[in-house]
């Protein structure tokens, strides 16, 4: 089959969602299909250009493709009659962002009409799709909840797992991500006041507002806790990341309220290493259990710092859960196989 | 610096605008900036133009990037405050093939509101560029016959000429290119049947989407009685080594195309791998690096007269080597390198 994957996109910057969508494109053309990947440009800037973004998308064509695959948001509105879609998230500045400080459509009329612009075009447009996927059931619960559509959990696989390995279970806690408030790095840092055993952290990540790095700085400073807490303010590469995680002792992934659950917690359990969460972090729910995968406690330092503990004491705990979450991604078909056959079926 | 290459593309068809395209991007990361290509998928339907250009028009990069370097239409539709244009062609069929047999626009009222429209973008657009840039003579003639302005010519080099190699003269022709009517490949087989020597040809390119049949019938015709088998025709795609080696060892080129616009890739490695090119009076851009008897020979498109240039480079290999030698030195003549190329685009 000939398989257009379309993805929005702002020039220069590139995520998780860029490399999902490059993934799965390869992953297609590995599974014996002919795929390649459209990027139509989304500037939200000031508000009436979303609407201009939205046409732009609907205008184009795409000819001598078989299937198109949609992702994100205007991008999955291009015209196709054999489209699916795998939602990655909608506008989210329409939906459950509203009225919260993250909204940056104003309350007026021009910021109201341009939400219900995207509303109509959601509930029309998505809906003439042949079938709906999406990353997480946050996502599907959201889409059926705003727009009245029903969808399939398709969980997003990692897309080099066969890099990620085990060697051994260390004596620090790893938490690769970027760095930046969401991701409550301060949190697991200043759980480190209040360890008992000698347990160490290692932070690693690229800090988008140097004030966040500061913050963490600033804690491992006044609490004298640069013996134990290691900071690389930088993007690490692939192999930084599998060799620290090999030596691991286990992995925190403690963000607020994610859509899905982060491909550290699958970066982590292919590394056979337990995740420590927290009860309010939203997606990681899908894979870490407490007491089986990982630990999922109460959002505050002193919480935290007793299961880093606990881990610490019980190595043979922090390798039969490690073991344990990389069982359930198994059981939960979070796989490339599964995905594709989806997609393409 | 941030560089936006921007460019269109027909999904799963690959040619000459794509190579453009992905070779800029190599040349200029290698001198250390950071280029991101977009590339946006466009239908060349009469029907669908102006929906299509509407689109690109409609997306506004001027907050990213420090320059945006268009190449393929309509991309140059796109807005940017810095935009400089590396022209490679019109949409033919509202220009000069406009009252010609290949004219895609219907002859009505309609067609030619459409026909007018994309004179009237392109003339917008092309006069947004800081600066203005053509692939081949052609090209600055037709903008200036047409939309009245001056590009100054700069030719595409290859993606790296140094691979490009001799290694001895081998008893085929080579053609490589996509395999689409135009290209008439079809003619260098029937062209086969009036030649006196056994020399052979080997076509190498795959099909456009949707173009399987031209495909067969090359095969068919290949197939046919009186050929002998001297023709071969690998039609899958094949790794670079591949195509390189082939260049090195024919015996020279051919490549002639209805009207190019430009001088086309394949005439550009023939020349870097210091062969010959067999060309047609008709050709286009190819006569800007194929002068007759010195880098090549240019013939009438007629079988008979591609036969007997056939037979002349089997014949005469001393000559062949010293027109392919020729070759290598009008590339540098022309100073055609990425060097000149970055030079302009980012000066």
């Amino acid at each position: 089959m000939r398989i257009a994957v379309v993805n929005n996109c702002v020039p220069f910057v590139s995520g998780g969602a860029e490399h999902l969508a490059e993934a799965l494109t390869a992953k297609l053309i590995e599974h014996g299909h002919s795929a390649l990947l459209v990027r139509i440009p989304f500037r939200w800037e000031p508000p009436g250009k979303i609407i201009e973004s939205m046409l732009a998308c609907r205008l184009l064509q795409l000819p001598y493709v078989d299937r198109v695959v949609g992702l994100k948001f205007p991008a999955y509105y291009i015209p196709h009659p054999n489209k699916v879609l795998w939602l990655l998230h909608q506008f989210r500045q329409a939906y459950d962002l509203c009225g919260t400080p993250f909204q940056s459509l104003s309350d007026t009329d021009d910021g109201r009409r341009i939400r219900e612009a995207v509303v109509h075009a959601d509930n029309t447009l998505l809906a003439q799709a042949r079938k709906i996927f999406t990353n997480s059931g946050v996502t599907s619960q959201r889409l059926k909840k705003f727009n009245g559509l029903d969808s399939h959990v398709l969980y997003p696989p990692l897309s080099r797992w066969e890099h990620f390995f085990c060697a051994g279970y260390g004596d620090f806690i790893f938490y690769p991500s970027r760095i930046t408030a969401s991701k409550r790095q301060h949190l697991v840092v200043e759980a480190m006041k209040y360890v008992k055993t000698a347990v160490r952290l290692v932070v690693a990540g690229q800090a988008e507002d140097p004030a966040d790095l500061e913050r963490l700085y600033r804690i491992i400073q006044e609490n004298r806790l640069s013996d134990r807490v290691q900071v690389i303010p930088r993007f690490i590469t692939e192999e930084e990341k599998t060799e620290l995680f090999s030596r691991a002792l286990a992995c925190a992934y403690i963000p607020y309220d994610e859509d899905s659950y982060g491909y550290v917690t699958m970066e982590s359990y292919y590394s056979r290493k337990p995740v420590i969460t927290c009860s309010d972090s939203g997606g990681t729910d899908v894979l870490v259990k407490d007491g089986q995968t990982g630990r999922v406690v109460p959002p505050r330092p002193e919480t935290i710092a007793i299961a880093l503990d606990e881990l610490f004491t019980d190595r043979g705990a922090a390798r039969r859960m490690g073991e344990a979450g990389l069982d359930l991604v198994g059981q939960l078909s979070i796989t490339w196989d599964h995905v594709i056959g989806n997609l393409t079926a | 610096m941030k560089i936006i290459i921007a460019s269109s593309f027909t999904p799963f068809a690959q040619g000459g605008a794509t190579v453009i395209v992905d070779s800029l991007a190599d040349a200029i990361r290698a001198q250390g900036h950071r280029v991101e290509v977009l590339a946006l998928p466009f239908h060349p339907q009469p029907e669908a133009l102006l929906e299509q250009m509407l689109s690109f028009r409609l997306i506004d990069l001027s907050q990213h990037g420090d320059q945006l370097i268009a190449l393929r239409p309509p991309s140059y539709l796109l807005r940017h405050p810095n935009k400089v244009v590396w022209f490679i062609h019109h949409h033919r069929g509202a220009y000069d093939l406009w009252g010609t047999r290949y004219q895609d626009i219907p002859n009505s009222p309609e067609g030619l509101r459409i026909r007018d429209s994309i004179i009237h973008a392109d003339n917008v657009a092309l006069r947004e560029a800081k600066r203005l840039y053509c692939n081949s003579q052609v090209m600055a003639d037709r903008l200036r016959r047409f939309n009245g302005l001056e590009a100054e010519v700069l030719y595409p080099p290859l993606a790296q000429p140094e691979r490009y190699y001799q290694d001895g003269q081998g008893d085929y022709i080579l053609c490589v290119s996509r395999l689409v009517h135009h290209k008439r490949q079809w003619l260098a087989i029937d062209a086969l049947r009036h030649t006196q020597t056994p020399v052979r040809l080997v076509l190498v390119g795959q099909p456009d989407p949707e173009g399987d049949s031209y495909a067969r019938q090359l095969a068919a015709m290949s197939q046919e009685g009186g050929l002998g088998g001297r023709v071969r025709i690998t039609s899958n795609w094949i790794p670079e080594s591949e195509k390189v080696e082939l260049f090195a060892q024919c015996l020279a080129v051919i490549y002639m195309p209805v009207d190019e616009d430009s001088y086309g890739y394949p005439t550009l490695e023939a020349l870097q791998a210091g062969k010959p090119v067999i060309t047609c009076s008709d050709s286009g851009g190819t006569r800007e690096l194929i002068v007759d008897g010195e880098t090549g020979l240019v013939t009438a498109p007629d079988p008979e007269a591609i036969a007997q240039a056939m037979d002349r480079l089997y014949q005469d290999r001393a000559g062949a080597a010293r027109m392919g030698e020729a070759g290598r030195q009008r590339i540098a003549e022309l100073g055609i390198g990425w060097d000149k190329v970055l030079r302009s685009l980012l000066a």
